[in-house]
């Protein structure tokens, strides 16, 4: 009987041999029709068609990518030009230590944008894909500020909070610069901003990287790349770029001034004013709130004490996921096309312009503050009101130290410096309230 | 009509500058109206409650029983582990 069984199995299975050979003989067939038979030296020549050298060295006259013509020196010596400023940066942010953090991403983000034929940065590349994610829908900008929120401690500036003027002082940079710029378009022949260019390119003397971005989203994507680049380039020279400003606008002895230790704040005080801020936000501007509410939503996480997993998570893993992101999606605009353009000479030269003018803006509202006071402010605190938290405080502590190592700045000067981000903040949301 | 792009500028400037000086100074009057409401109704909580273990701060407070004791049960301890 068993063997009957089995005989009938067997009997089967050879019935079915053929058929089996005739369906994989027809998708063979199926799978060759677009093949047709070349010889090795064909084969190698359309493999060197598909190589980078070739891409490179025989640029296509007049190609369009995404609706977007580009020249062939762009697609040919301008890549590797951008490859040497994305290597630049690389070298900039592990050898000199350049906020590392953003520009390593940046750059090599950068880096993979340039590579031709594989299209990173386009619509369907990965790049290309976080960057449609989290940078044209304005999302990165907002979780960096929660993750700023959670960070910062805004005791400073609540334990003596008129200095928060020296942060508004410093915004003059913002829109000196945008003055700035329109003077550029108007007595240069070959730069070209519009009044939205400018305001997103003003925007940089905000030193506040997620500002900056957000606000040329909105305004100028286009400037996206060499904006955000100028920002965080700016932002790591600052102990270059502040230092001569500051000692040119002060006398030794007001540098010397000493200033009276700041109050302890108490836990309720710390919790009511993220609240505080919000509410004068959104009676004022409320086209400040995304930016306001998200920094304020991170602040209250950390002062309530009561959520440590989700301002833990806010402060160190977000942060830090959506830094990754953002930085080579906004190193994905550095592809030679958009980079390698007049513009970005301007922008670069209009944004040291922006540092320095906030970085003067708030020493002498410092001075001024002085000449009506009874508490004397030192003035080197104010050039902390640029935001670049705590770059800046840092800067002016070591300036104050170098006349009297006695005299302690930092505390005072996280008060302008975090108040400075707020003071960005506003002027971001009076920007985007202008071409609404 | 052909815009002025300085001119334009320079009124943003004025504007965003008033702005931003307006939404602090508001902010610095909220602040310290805030700070003086909480210091009167809700004051931070006195030093003393906290037991302090220091006998140059009990000293310095004139809490000279304490040290009295202290010193004495230091004194003790000595002996006995003599």
């Amino acid at each position: 009987m068993k063997k009957m069984i089995v005989g009938v199995l067997l009997l089967l299975g050879l019935a079915m041999i053929p058929l089996s050979l005739s369906a994989s003989d027809v998708a063979k067939e199926n799978l060759n029709q677009d093949y047709k038979s070349k010889s090795v030296t064909e084969l190698f020549v359309s493999l060197y068609e598909s190589t980078g050298i070739n891409a490179m060295i025989n640029p296509v006259e007049g190609m369009v990518m995404h609706g977007l013509p580009i020249s062939t020196f762009n697609q040919g010596a301008g890549r590797v030009v951008m490859m040497g400023i994305c290597f630049l940066l690389i070298y900039l942010a592990i050898a000199k230590g350049f906020e590392p953090l953003l520009l390593i991403p940046i750059a090599f983000g950068g880096f993979l944008a340039n590579i031709p034929v594989a299209d990173i940065a386009g619509p369907e590349g990965f790049l290309g894909i976080l960057f449609n994610m989290g940078i044209s829908s304005g999302l990165f900008p907002l979780m960096i500020f929660m993750g700023v929120g959670a960070m910062t401690d805004f005791g400073p500036l609540i334990a003596n909070p008129k200095t928060a003027l020296l942060g508004g002082a410093a915004q003059l940079g913002i829109f000196g610069t945008i003055v700035g710029a329109a003077v550029l378009t108007e007595y240069t022949g070959f730069i070209n901003f519009s009044l939205k260019d400018a305001c997103a390119i003003g925007i940089i003397g905000g030193a506040d990287g997620p500002t900056s971005i957000f606000v040329a989203t909105r305004l100028a994507p286009d400037l996206l790349g060499a904006i955000a680049v100028a920002a965080y380039s700016y932002m790591a020279l600052v102990p270059i770029i502040q230092p001569p400003i500051m000692r040119a606008l002060t006398t030794k002895e007001d540098r010397l001034i000493k200033m009276e230790q700041l109050r302890e704040v108490s836990k309720i005080e710390k919790i009511l004013f993220p609240i505080t801020v919000m509410i004068l936000c959104i009676l004022m501007l409320p086209d400040a709130t995304p930016l306001i509410g998200a920094l304020a939503f991170g602040n209250l996480a950390r002062e309530s004490g009561v959520v440590k997993r989700l301002s833990d998570t806010m402060e160190n893993a977000l942060i830090n996921i959506v830094t990754i992101f953002l930085g080579l999606s906004v190193g994905s605009k550095l592809a030679a096309e958009k980079f390698l353009v007049p513009e970005t000479l301007g922008i670069l030269f209009l944004g040291l312009a922006a540092f320095s003018m906030g970085t003067a803006g708030g020493v002498l509202m410092a001075k001024l503050m002085n000449k009506f006071s009874k508490h004397k402010v030192n003035p080197l605190i104010g050039s902390a009101g640029v935001s670049a938290v705590p770059m800046a405080a840092r800067v002016s502590n070591k300036e104050g130290m170098k006349e009297d190592p006695t005299n302690m700045l930092l505390m005072h000067a996280m008060g302008p410096n975090v108040a400075g981000v707020i003071g960005s903040a506003v002027a971001a949301g009076v920007l985007l309230s202008i071409f609404k | 009509m052909e815009v002025n792009l300085i001119v334009e500028t320079l009124k943003f400037l004025v504007l965003g500058m008033s702005t931003v000086f307006m939404f602090l100074a508001l902010m610095v009057v909220v602040l310290e109206l805030q700070a003086k409401i909480i210091m009167k109704y809700f004051p931070p909580p006195k030093e003393n409650s906290l037991v302090s273990n220091s006998t140059q701060e009990l000293f310095q407070k004139g809490n000279f029983s304490v040290v009295a004791a202290i010193a004495a049960s230091i004194r003790s301890y000595k002996k006995k582990s003599k």
